[in-house]
């Protein structure tokens, strides 16, 4: 061999050892996320389908799909079609996490998308440690304050106002309208109801009664009957119930049948008339007069933009559905995840999906009529709400004929009257 | 006569030689020669090493040079009788365990000497937490075998919950000895988080249901401590049935400390304390028959709320408590000392993150809150630093991996939890990331990048999503299969070979299959290999 020849041999040996270093020490970008395709974006929510929570929110999916399609239909996002992958839960935690598991893990979803509750959200973020393995939880169905902690939840998003948020608005309209009232409290005694009682706390409102439930047992026949027995004895003239809509369902049922009368407060969460009536239609006018609070357009306002996109787009994918919160709550959540893929680009990746709602969030598109609360410190959604009351049919309208919206913080912030203007909604809502 | 036909009636009488468990005439003086006897070609060997501790080992006419140095589990050190159902009678033993299950079932030893593999294993000299005992008798044992078969290439060391604490302890100590590693349902104790589950679990049981419970302090007079922990393990026992009972009602037993009184009359049922000990602890809230996600008919969306994960801390505990009380002493007997320590540990914190997620089955936060504040009136234990400061000397592990290793780990073990597995993953993937980072530096210099070899394969047995089955009375019917990825060392032996053939195959070649085939090969035999699956890490070290 030629001293020459012995010289290019030595040469390209180095560079191929070069060029395969490096080709094996560079991060693995060339390989995209899972759950994407030049076409596709697959995402994953797990939600109680059937089982005791499922009245009303086994609706959720079907709202998402049904506007997700709508943007298929209309070219996708930056040219991908974004299909959602639908597990049921049941409301049950050990089985959330196995139901996340198989999305994760299975079916590679790119993002879990409105996974709900709040021991299922929690669980399923220990569990399957998205945090450790960057995969984002988009738009939580859930106003646990702790969700919107970065710190804590990383990669995890709020869409609701928090529960705090919600109790001290809550606080301020109880102190505006029931200041002389004797005041009852029911709430279900986990984070949830922590939450409503730090706010509660915050607003300076104390009541002459508190009723704790486990989540769960409302479900149980003894467990209504004996909180209206407690009402009964405390006298109470306004009872808050900052519950699920099943908590609800047994107050009112129980109060009607021991015919028992106070001013009832409902929480968001707790006053969904299409839920009440799944379990039995005779209910729903038990509704009647109760006070509800909400963050949204109200389903009937056929004045809004929103709601009418939302209906005729539900209308076109589920003819035989009605229209309610729990399709407006879907489809709202379905919008703000494609305003977040959007804001990302053409080059999607989880991590730069997190930081799109981080540093746009704030500024998205959305039905809410309270700003987002989205940053680079704080993963909080909608920040705010209005009181209305409920008609005989379960309907919610507000108060003074308009949306009057209050916002506030999960801290010490004052509640203020909000003076945010929605824009409007980007044409054929895409 | 071809090696091949040879190889043939080898293996197919090596079978029928086999079919009955090990029996060989053993010499009684311990460092003699091994007794050995062969038929149809197969060669079984029994001795008694220099600590006076059985062995056996098997080799047929085809070994092939490579021999699989087997190290039993956790045997108690002290006989239990009958009176302590089901966990006696069980009388000690050092018998010799050549193979996983080789006490019922020859199959896996018969398909590996057909194969032309060796089969060795030690009944060890002392039961009972055994580690340094071990370690002797597997060194002193490769070396027979090797005067015995001295064609032999290969040693791959494996075992079974603390058999795998051997089999790691010899791959860490004395690498010159050692091929390849398998760790089935593997023990260790990473910052005495092991001793800190089994401690926290009868501590919380201490503080609730009967204060009378040991959690240490065994005596160092020998048939005094044998009294002391069969009486615990009684105890344990006789709470856990009456816990049973009171599963509907909520009835506490009637053993229960003041504190747990307390709480029964605010309201609390006693299954929520129950949790709250398994939450405590870190015990599973799915058992071998409960999969927390079904319930009877009837209440088939409350029962999974509101009664299962207690339920499968109750079946899970009856491990727990009886190994606890009896691995503890142990530990106290060799350190000189207490071993558990309490003084220091947040229980409030521990059960955070279960409170909402078991809400219900806690009866809410506010009984949550009442039951750790009940725990208050029972006393910490404490701990004697100079016995913990022996601990990593008797069953201390690094955890490094420098062969390669397969791990077998059930999702839902009560035992030797998953977080062990985790552990040894969580530390592999640092080792690797490092032995990348140095290969890079290292490239600079001499141009060439050797890339690390990945070493590890976890095997993991998942649990399904739902297999619990009911009795008509709506009770989990025990006499039901158990849920894959539950109990402790529940492998079969199709899974026991699949690992030997991976490891062995690894061995010959330098290096583990790609990521497809060897997911195909843990398929077939019921087990997960999926890198992205995880477990939560043990509490203690959360």
């Amino acid at each position: 061999m030629t001293r020459t020849n012995r010289r290019k041999l030595a040469l390209t040996s180095a560079v191929l050892a070069v060029a395969a270093m490096t080709a094996s020490s560079l991060p693995a970008q060339a390989a995209s996320d899972p759950g994407l395709t030049t076409t596709t974006i697959k995402l994953g929510i797990t939600v109680p389908l059937t089982g005791i929570a499922s009245p009303g929110y086994n609706k959720i999916p079907g709202a998402m799909k049904a506007y997700f399609d709508y943007v298929n239909a209309n070219g996708g996002v930056n040219g991908r079609k974004i299909t959602l992958v639908i597990k049921d839960d049941q409301y049950i935690p050990t089985t959330a996490v196995a139901k996340a598991n198989e999305l994760i893990l299975k079916d590679k979803v790119f993002a879990l998308v409105g996974t709900l509750g709040t021991a299922s959200t929690k669980a399923i973020s220990a569990s399957t440690q998205l945090a450790k393995r960057g995969i984002p939880s988009l738009f939580v169905n859930t106003g646990f304050s702790g969700f919107a902690d970065k710190k804590a939840y990383p990669t995890t998003f709020s869409i609701l106002p928090s529960y705090q948020m919600e109790a001290k608005i809550m606080g301020k309209f109880l102190k505006d309208k029931y200041a002389d009232k004797k005041l009852a409290l029911i709430y279900q005694d986990d984070d949830f109801g922590r939450d409503a009682l730090a706010g509660f706390k915050q607003a300076g409102i104390t009541f002459g009664t508190y009723i704790p439930y486990a989540s769960g047992s409302q479900s149980l026949p003894a467990t209504g009957a004996g909180w209206i027995s407690k009402l009964k004895a405390s006298g109470a003239e306004v009872t808050v119930l900052f519950g699920v809509s099943s908590a609800s369902t047994a107050a009112l049922a129980n109060a009607y049948a021991a015919q028992f009368k106070t001013q009832w407060v409902l929480g968001s969460v707790g006053g969904d008339a299409t839920t009440i009536a799944a379990t039995n239609k005779a209910y729903v006018p038990l509704l009647f007069g109760a006070k509800g609070f909400s963050f949204a357009p109200a389903p009937t306002d056929a004045t809004d933009e929103y709601i009418k996109l939302f209906q005729s787009i539900y209308a076109t994918a589920q003819p035989t559905q009605t229209f309610d919160n729990n399709v407006v709550a879907g489809m709202s959540n379905a919008f703000l995840a494609v305003q977040a893929l959007q804001a990302t680009g053409s080059n999607l990746t989880r991590a730069g999906l997190i930081k799109a709602i981080e540093t746009k969030g704030a500024s998205f598109a959305s039905p809410f009529l309270t700003p987002l609360g989205y940053s680079a410190t704080a993963h909080i959604g909608a920040t705010g709400y209005w009181v209305g009351t409920y008609g005989p049919t379960g309907a919610l309208t507000p108060d003074g004929g308009k949306y009057t919206v209050y916002t506030t913080d999960s801290g010490t912030g004052p509640v203020v009257l909000s003076t945010y203007t929605r824009p409007a909604m980007p044409a054929k809502g895409l | 006569m071809k090696i091949s036909l040879k190889s043939r009636i080898v293996s197919a009488l090596a079978v029928t030689a086999l079919a009955g468990t090990v029996v060989v005439g053993a010499p009684t003086a311990a460092n003699a020669a091994p007794q050995c006897a062969t038929a149809s070609f197969v060669t079984q060997c029994g001795g008694v090493g220099a600590d006076g501790a059985p062995y056996a080992f098997i080799a047929a006419a085809n070994f092939n040079g490579t021999v699989f140095l087997y190290s039993h589990g956790v045997r108690p050190a002290i006989d239990i009788p009958a009176t302590l159902a089901p966990v006696g009678p069980y009388t000690k033993t050092n018998a010799a365990e050549p193979g996983p299950l080789a006490a019922s079932d020859m199959s896996v030893i018969n398909k590996l000497v057909a194969a032309g593999y060796g089969v060795a294993g030690s009944g060890f000299s002392r039961q009972g937490v055994n580690a340094t005992e071990a370690l002797a008798a597997n060194k002193e044992l490769i070396a027979t075998f090797k005067t015995k078969f001295p064609t032999t290439k290969t040693v791959i060391a494996w075992g079974e919950s603390l058999g795998a604490m051997h089999s790691q302890m010899l791959a860490e100590k004395n690498p010159e000895l050692v091929d390849g590693v398998i760790l089935a349902c593997p023990a260790a104790n990473p910052q005495d988080a092991l001793i800190a589950y089994f401690g926290d679990a009868l501590w919380g049981f201490k503080a609730l249901f009967d204060p009378s419970i040991k959690v240490g302090g065994y005596s160092t007079d020998a048939a005094t401590r044998q009294g002391e922990q069969l009486a615990n393990i009684g105890k344990v026992l006789t709470v856990l049935g009456k816990l049973s009972a009171g599963l509907s009602s909520g009835a506490w037993p009637d053993t229960a400390s003041p504190a747990g009184k307390a709480l029964q009359a605010a309201g609390i049922p006693s299954r929520s304390a129950l949790l709250l000990v398994g939450s405590m602890a870190g015990i599973p809230t799915r058992s071998k028959h409960v999969d927390g996600t079904s319930g009877p008919a009837g209440a088939a969306e409350t029962y999974p709320l509101a009664v299962a994960p207690a339920v499968a801390i109750l079946e899970n505990m009856g491990t727990v408590g009886v190994a606890g009380s009896l691995l503890i002493a142990d530990g106290e007997l060799l350190t000189g000392g207490k071993v558990f320590d309490n003084s220091k540990t947040d229980y409030a914190a521990r059960v955070a993150s279960d409170r909402d997620i078991y809400s219900f089955a806690f009866s809410g936060n506010s009984a949550v809150d009442a039951m750790l504040g009940a725990l208050a009136a029972t006393p910490r234990e404490t701990a004697d630093a100079a016995a913990v400061a022996k601990i990593p000397g008797l069953i201390g592990l690094k955890g490094t991996i420098a062969k390669p290793t397969v791990i077998m780990a059930a999702e839902s073990d009560e035992y030797t939890p998953a977080s062990i597995a985790q552990w040894y993953i969580d530390g592999y993937d640092a080792q690797f990331a490092a032995a990348k980072d140095a290969a890079i530096a290292a490239a600079k210099s001499s141009r060439s990048y050797q890339a690390p070899v990945n070493k590890l394969v976890m095997l993991w047995a998942k649990t399904a999503p739902k297999y619990s089955k009911f009795t008509a009375a709506g009770s989990p019917d025990l006499g039901a299969t158990i849920g894959a990825g539950t109990g402790h060392c529940n492998y079969t032996s199709a899974q026991y070979i699949a690992a030997a053939k991976m490891v062995a195959g690894a061995v010959n070649t330098g290096k583990f299959p790609n990521q497809g085939p060897i997911v195909t090969a843990a398929k077939k035999v019921g087990l997960s290999y999926d890198k992205k699956f995880r477990v939560p890490t043990f509490k203690s070290l959360a």
